[in-house]
């Protein structure tokens, strides 16, 4: 058996025993790690969701209003340097700039870097934040003086970098509010249809249906379009959140569905009811747990489009709006041919939301084939 | 026969009611927007310097029938929509429905059809292909192909086509019409116009669910590949491309032929969102402004009944078709 195989490379002494006496937790593990696609890719989710979680930390500064840079608006990306025409240091720093305006300039203010080395610090204090209920104020990095901007600044002066990072936080709150509330709207739906049959199921699946047939999008569109306008930033992110999981069930309560289809006539539910259990301790203490797996793995794979429903809905002005940060409301201005031509870094967090979109992808394939008993095969 | 024509009732039945709930559903939701009508069209005459009082918007309401019950509502509007072919009136812009949504409609559903069609021209033969060299290098980078088309959803493809298209070209790309055509009537010429500005939109629209069905392809022509119909069809001496196409591949086409309804739901998923990126003229566009800037209860729910008609029309004509291809189904095994 393949699986032995790969137990047996990790330890030497590995029984026939230890496998048929394995929790169905420890087999998916055990066949997840033998991929390798899957395991890079959990890894840099892993890493991405310790930055989403901690980006206020991450972050130099303020992602909002209160932390905009007013002399560096649309400002590139600063590199940080260990070399320049001037010899080396062992810190790596940024050039200082300054506003400037003369004949050459034709009287506007123009920003431009000096000669002068501003170098970079670590764990200097900043801007306060709220981590778990703490109040803290020290940040990984920044610079002795003025500002470091990683990935540029944008029209308002606020830091692209920070920024990014706070979208990352919000995406992955948004996706797991989201899958949260469909995981359990499917759980009900699914397993009621599953188990009643008959009426209650043909309802039910014609509700599915329909929910389905209409493009999904639009549909988004048209109930984000409700939201009135004095609505504050945090209430318009818990009610986006409960859209996309209000209608995200339809997939996974189908498959709760025909899985207690089937297994209701099994001689253990049949057992389990003679003894005399009502049909919501058979369904949660029984059926439930028999496709735990599926479940999760469905929640993974239903977990980027989560995100990118967010980020579409942000997008065109339907979603998140500006005080709270997600890739979509970063795009929002991208589209000028101003920003096209000439301030390019707007779109340096397009290839870090692909690249997390791709690790879950990646995570939810592997678990996929982990979770699926027959897809070891010989 | 009968069989067929008993299928085909069954399903034209399905598609009717189906088309009814939804028909509900949008309906419900247009009644949830904040104000009626009658309201928004005076508030917005009240801007206008004449003055309102409430007893103009009731008579405003009345003119509207927007004083009747719910579920008469409904029924009106639906029954007229049916029966007589008016769609409304459009809150903002008083005027039919269907004088606003014209030709947009149409070009929508060109847009979306041609995507389409370019998905199943792409798909279906590499998908095929990729199944029959399984684990080469080929089927490999076609994998990456198909994550990318994931996890770079078509309007993001759009934005980054717009920045590479500004840097290397000095041009957008955007928009259907060149200034000229905008607003002229119908000729040859500007279909030509449009022709030759609408690959990009096309192509972008077709994106995400070309690499996914060439996934869906790919898996259902390996499943096949192995079964013993194929393995007795090459014990009959039968090889190569002829054995590919008509017995692994031709058998698994029922259900990608199935999937035609889904992938155009996925099309006109991310039409409005394409369309405002690529500056588009089209139904997906005044759909979007229906909803994000005017309000319009009365157009946006046109447009997505519109939209959601096309998807049942297009499941219905695949279901028959499948009929057609597929004997088991025709002489109702299934």
């Amino acid at each position: 058996m393949a699986l032995l195989s790969v137990l047996r490379g990790k330890r030497k002494e590995i029984s026939k025993e230890d496998y048929y006496t394995a929790s169905q937790m420890q087999l998916i593990w055990s066949r997840f790690k033998a991929k390798r696609s899957a395991m890079i890719a959990a890894s840099i989710l892993g890493f991405i969701v310790v930055c989403g979680i901690f980006s206020s930390f991450l972050s130099p500064y303020a992602p909002d209003a209160s932390g905009r840079n007013a002399d560096y608006v649309n400002g590139a990306p600063q590199i940080p340097q260990f070399c320049d025409a001037n010899g080396c240091s062992l810190t790596p720093f940024i050039h200082k700039v300054e506003r400037f305006r003369s004949v050459k300039t034709n009287f506007r203010w123009v920003t431009r870097e000096t000669e002068e080395r501003n170098y970079v610090t670590f764990f200097p204090k900043g801007w306060d934040y709220n981590f778990l209920g703490m109040k803290f104020e020290r940040h990984l990095f920044g610079v002795e003086e003025g500002y470091l901007h990683l990935f540029g600044t944008d029209g308002g002066g606020k830091d692209i970098f920070s920024r990014t990072l706070h979208a990352i936080g919000v995406s992955l709150a948004v996706g797991t509010l989201g899958v949260l509330i469909s995981f359990i709207l499917a759980l009900i739906i699914g397993s009621t249809a599953g188990f009643f049959g008959g009426f209650v199921d043909t309802v039910l699946q014609a509700l599915m249906d329909t929910v389905k047939t209409v493009p999904t999008i639009p549909l988004f569109m048209a109930l984000a379009a409700f939201i009135p306008q004095e609505w504050s930033a945090e209430m318009r992110f818990f009610f986006i959140s409960m859209l996309l999981g209000t209608l995200g069930w339809g997939t996974l309560a189908r498959r709760i569905r025909t899985h207690v289809l089937a297994e209701r006539t099994a001689e253990y539910v049949t057992a389990a009811r003679l003894c005399g259990a009502s049909s919501a301790h058979v369904i949660r203490k029984h059926l439930l747990p028999s496709f735990t797996s599926y479940i999760i793995v469905d929640l993974v794979i239903s977990f980027p489009y989560m995100v990118l429903s967010e980020t579409a809905l942000s997008f065109i002005g339907l979603g998140l709006k500006d005080p709270v940060n997600s890739l979509g409301v970063m795009l929002q201005n991208v589209t000028k041919v101003d920003v096209l031509l000439n301030y390019q870094w707007y779109f340096i967090p397009v290839p870090i939301f692909i690249a997390i979109v791709l690790a879950f992808v990646f995570v939810g394939d592997g678990l996929r084939d982990a979770a699926d008993p027959y897809s070891e095969r010989k | 026969m009968s069989a067929f024509l008993k299928f085909f009732t069954t399903r034209l039945g399905a598609a009717i009611s189906t088309m009814l709930l939804v028909s509900f559903v949008v309906f419900s939701l247009m009644e949830l927007v904040p104000g009626n009508c009658a309201e928004r069209y005076l508030a917005y005459k009240d801007t206008q310097g004449v003055s309102v009082t409430d007893e103009d918007i009731r008579a405003e309401e009345v003119r509207m029938g927007l004083d009747k019950p719910y579920v008469v509502r409904w029924a009106t509007w639906i029954s007229d929509i049916t029966f007589r072919g008016y769609w409304g009136e459009s809150c903002l812009w008083r005027v039919d429905v269907l004088q606003l949504v014209g030709d947009k409609m149409a070009i929508s559903m060109g847009l979306s059809l041609a995507a389409l069609l370019l998905t199943y021209a792409i798909s279906v033969p590499i998908g095929i292909l990729s199944a029959s060299l399984r684990d080469s290098w080929f089927d490999s980078s076609l994998r990456i192909f198909s994550y990318l088309g994931l996890a770079l959803p078509n309007f993001l493809l759009a934005l980054v086509v717009m920045l590479f298209s500004t840097i290397y070209f000095g041009e957008t790309l955007t928009g259907l019409f060149s200034d000229e055509f905008r607003d002229a009537p119908w000729t040859m010429a500007k279909f030509t116009d449009m022709m030759s500005r609408a690959w990009l939109p096309i192509f972008i629209l077709a994106w995400s669910a070309t690499a996914i069905q060439m996934q869906t392809v790919r898996a259902l022509v390996s499943d096949e590949k192995d079964k013993l119909y194929v393995t007795a069809a090459r014990a009959r001496g039968i090889s190569g491309s002829y054995l590919l196409w008509h017995y692994p591949a031709r058998h698994s086409l029922g259900p990608v032929i199935n999937s035609i309804g889904y992938d155009l739901n996925r099309i006109f998923n991310d039409l409005p969102i394409v369309a405002a990126v690529l500056v588009l003229t089209d139904a997906g566009a005044l759909l979007l402004d229906a909803l994000a800037k005017s309000n319009d209860q009365q157009l946006a729910g046109a447009i997505i009944l519109m939209m959601t008609a096309g998807i049942v029309g297009l499941n219905f004509i695949t279901d028959i078709l499948l009929a057609i291809v597929d004997p088991r189904i025709r002489k109702g095994f299934f």
